[in-house]
């Protein structure tokens, strides 16, 4: 394939909502997009959530939703004008000359379907590859990505797969069809560090080696800042800035790119110190969690933990994805049961009732609520399993809560669907905070987030800690998120604490290999001595 | 997978058990002591010795505990011996074996009728919600649970039967007579399997990785043909068993008007002639064979959707 041909270039694109009769209303979603990718060329295009990236490169795809169209412009891979091509040209483009890898794998896959059936597709559409040559050209495929058994891993339905594993799967098939030029749609951001960076290694490795395009898609400046050639800030459905990648980390021209490098890194660290006078509030002694049969003896998701949190205290619990975080949450909250060991809450008698003291606060805000209810009665229902307050009563506290955690109470009568991820993770924390718990446990609060919404979730999270006195149990794989959240950290592997410090020290100088790597990894600038300008930019 | 296989099969040996025993009691909460009543017809006069009635309880094993007599009763019944009928005096199994066949084939034709229908229209109109197509067949297929069977059949009679003369009106004979109760009995499964496809459809068209499988340069056909249609009928299968189960026992109104001498004819009878060994018999036939079903359905759907039950670990 000569290079020539995979060019792909954006000409003034404009996108707008179509009206029931086929024209379109005068508002763009996107509107004067150019933007060009050549072979072996890494562009990152980044912006918050809800920016238009993901439809940028749905455009290109020709599969946008049937409410939305192509107003104006033009979308070209090679000579082949996409927005004018034939449904056969575009299906012999998809997934060939142009690949997508999206986010959320997971969701990307059938789940009645194997890996392998998964391959097979774009094998048999582009390659033509049939029965046995596909299977072993999915099994090498497997193992390019990182699959350390790809017999066992083509054989593997999604749900068995981690989320790791998944993305690597996806991986594959994103590349299976051999394309030129690949839209890669924030393929990391539900990952941690490590495996962020493998993967972004593997495509740029795929880049070097066959002159692959990528227009890399991104919240997160500084996850890409070490790869890409250039980069495009995208804003409300706008090309904002444009830039080498270098020139534009280091002289951001406009607010709103300082703003994202600012979020991109949550600096400066924790200055706060363990408040080594408070008495414990909670004690973990050897806890330990086996899933499965005891005859198998089952899989050990926790073993032998033992962990102290004094009141006041943000106590970070870092680790990869697999590591037991969530059980562990699960298992001091009650959710779960411990198979081994004690969990001892010391709580302060004079606040509240032992059963509500703990809450948890959930990863997924779109999971957390209940699609049908409005928030007002989701956030009704701790009230009314655990007081006896009358209606008048339940409706304070609950516009209290929401004054605490800035939101709007007009926000009460909407469903979740008609709320931002930012705004029901706030809903979240509002309705955690009902029930005046002393121990609040953030199991990934943040990650679900674009940068800038993230930031501002934590900033209220600290402010709730300071006036309540709260003492915080800060579950994430984000190094940044601990560090700036955290007076100690403790780190799991395979279900094992192995490493516990004050989080000044441990960023310092990590003891465990295992801390040492992840500190490594969370550093991706460092080699091209973009780390202290990343600093400079924060406002 | 084995861990529930066990635990399915042991909740159907326990909803027998229980459902049998319920049965098993009827004749303790009807009127009349048996016992007298079987020496009454058998004696002239209107005293009965009480030594006798001893002797007979006795003989019958009357005096057991409960739980004796319903274990033995419970045995012989799985062995084949459901007692006599009070009516024919002929042995309830001779009389509910071949009404259980006839009514399994006449709900077997009556489900793979309302198959053959409902899933193309349910597939067609679950592709184009709120198409004028997918209007027309939604209230077609509502309409259809409006229509009672005992409304539909005497229609059915009439236009096939009486106007046209190209099928019989009544009776259990060849597959020309079959034709009309499996309609009758195919209607309101149509409306409620077509409705279940439209919105197993829906769901699994709306499901994120049919855009990622367009991406990877499936056709729209090809899409909907691979990751669409088997996933959206997946829910289906229990609803199939749920209606075979149902229609066991639920075909007495069809099965009374066209003359079909199948289980719900049967139960019809013997209640009507108070013949409690039958009623017996033909209820603990169709629990059992609806538990089953219903189990059954479980596994298949079980082994058709792969993260129904998957372990979190």
């Amino acid at each position: 394939m000569s290079p020539v041909n995979t060019r792909l270039v954006l000409e003034d694109l404009e996108v707008s909502h179509k009206d029931s009769d086929g024209g379109t209303s005068g508002k763009h979603l996107l509107s004067g997009i150019s933007l060009s990718v050549d072979p072996g060329e890494f562009v990152a295009l980044v912006g918050s959530s809800g920016s238009g990236k993901t439809l940028t490169a749905m455009s290109c795809l020709q599969l946008l939703p049937p409410s939305l169209g192509i107003t104006g412009g033009s979308i070209k891979l090679g000579d082949l004008d996409l927005t004018r091509a034939s449904e056969q040209e575009l299906n012999s483009v998809r997934g060939g000359r142009l690949g997508m890898l999206f986010q959320q794998p997971k969701r990307m896959f059938n789940p009645n379907r194997t890996v392998e059936q998964h391959l097979k597709e774009p094998l048999r559409l582009h390659g033509g590859l049939r029965g046995s040559k596909a299977r072993s050209k999915a099994l090498e495929l497997l193992g390019e990505v990182g699959f350390a058994d790809p017999v066992k891993g083509i054989r593997a339905y999604p749900h068995q797969l981690s989320g790791g594993m998944a993305q690597r799967a996806m991986t594959a098939l994103a590349l299976a069809g051999q394309p030129g030029m690949l839209l890669a749609d924030e393929p990391t951001s539900a990952l941690d560090k490590v495996l962020e960076r493998q993967i972004l290694q593997l495509l740029d490795r795929e880049r070097r080696e066959r002159g692959l395009g990528i227009l890399y898609i991104t919240h997160n400046i500084a996850s890409v800042a070490s790869f890409a050639d250039r980069v495009l800030v995208m804003n409300s459905g706008s090309i904002v800035e444009a830039g080498p990648a270098g020139a534009l980390l280091t002289r951001p021209r406009t607010a709103y790119t300082r703003e994202l490098l600012a979020a991109a890194r949550l600096a400066p660290e924790s200055r706060r110190r363990p408040p080594s006078r408070e008495r414990e509030i909670l004690v973990l002694n050897g806890v330990g969690k086996h899933f499965g049969s005891r005859r198998k003896l089952g899989h050990a998701a926790l073993q032998d933990v033992s962990l102290t949190l004094r009141r006041g205290e943000i106590l970070g619990v870092l680790g990869q994805s697999g590591s037991g975080k969530s059980t562990l949450a699960k298992a001091i909250v009650g959710l779960e049961t411990a198979s081994a060991g004690t969990i001892t809450r010391q709580l302060d008698p004079a606040g509240s009732r032992e059963a509500t003291a703990v809450q948890l606060v959930f990863q997924e805000p779109h999971g957390a609520f209940d699609p049908r209810m409005t928030l007002r009665t989701s956030l009704q229902a701790p009230l009314r399993a655990h007081h006896d307050l009358s209606p008048e009563q339940r409706n304070e506290r609950i516009t209290a809560a929401m004054a605490e955690v800035e939101l709007d109470a007009a926000l009460l009568d909407k469903r979740p669907a008609q709320c931002s991820g930012g705004q029901l993770q706030r809903a979240t924390i509002a309705r955690a905070l009902l029930l005046e718990p002393q121990v609040l446990i953030c199991d990934e609060a943040t990650s679900a987030l674009d940068a800038l919404t993230q930031r501002t979730i934590l900033n209220l999270l600290l402010r709730l800690q300071r006036e309540h006195n709260l003492s915080l149990i800060v579950i994430s794989h984000d190094m940044d998120v601990v560090r700036y959240m955290c007076d100690r950290v403790a780190v799991l592997l395979e279900g094992r604490v192995v490493e516990v410090a004050e989080t000044r020290d441990f960023f310092a100088a990590p003891q465990h290999q295992h801390s040492q790597a992840l500190v490594e990894a969370s550093i991706p600038c460092r080699a091209d001595g973009l780390w202290s300008v990343l600093d400079v930019a924060k406002p | 997978m084995l861990q529930f296989i066990t635990k399915r099969t042991a909740t159907l040996v326990a909803a027998v058990v229980v459902s049998s025993f319920a049965v098993f009691l009827i004749p303790y909460f009807t009127p009349g002591d048996p016992v007298r009543k079987i020496i009454r017809s058998r004696v002239a006069g209107d005293a009965v010795d009480a030594s006798a009635v001893q002797g007979l309880s006795e003989s019958l094993g009357l005096n057991d505990p409960l739980a004796v007599q319903y274990f033995r009763w419970l045995g012989d019944f799985f062995s084949g011996d459901m007692g006599l009928s009070f009516v024919s005096r002929t042995p309830v199994a001779d009389q509910v074996l071949p009404a259980l066949s006839v009514t399994l084939s006449l709900v077997t034709m009556a489900l793979v009728l309302a198959a053959a229908v409902s899933l193309p229209l349910g597939i067609v109109a679950g592709l184009r919600p709120g198409s004028s197509l997918d209007k027309a067949i939604t209230a077609v297929t509502q309409a259809l649970i409006a229509m009672p069977e005992y409304w539909v059949a005497p229609v059915l009679v009439l236009v096939f039967a009486l106007k046209l003369s190209v099928l019989p009106t009544a009776g259990w004979n060849d597959l020309s007579s079959a034709v009309l109760p499996a309609l009758t009995l195919a209607l309101r499964p149509i409306s409620f399997f077509t409705s279940a496809v439209r919105a197993g459809i829906i769901d699994a068209a709306a499901a994120e990785h049919v855009p990622a499988a367009r991406a990877r340069g499936l056709s729209q056909g090809q899409a909907i043909l691979r990751h669409v249609v088997p996933n959206g009928l997946v829910p289906l299968s229990t609803l199939f068993a749920v209606w075979f189960a149902g229609l066991l026992g639920g075909s007495v109104i069809v099965e009374v008007i066209f003359a079909v001498p199948g289980m719900g004819r049967l139960l019809f009878d013997a209640v009507v002639n108070s013949d409690i060994p039958l009623a017996q018999g033909g209820v603990v036939v169709v629990v059992a064979l609806a538990v089953g079903v219903t189990t059954l359905a479980d596994f298949i759907h079980r082994f058709l959707s792969r993260t129904v039950g998957a372990s979190l670990a």
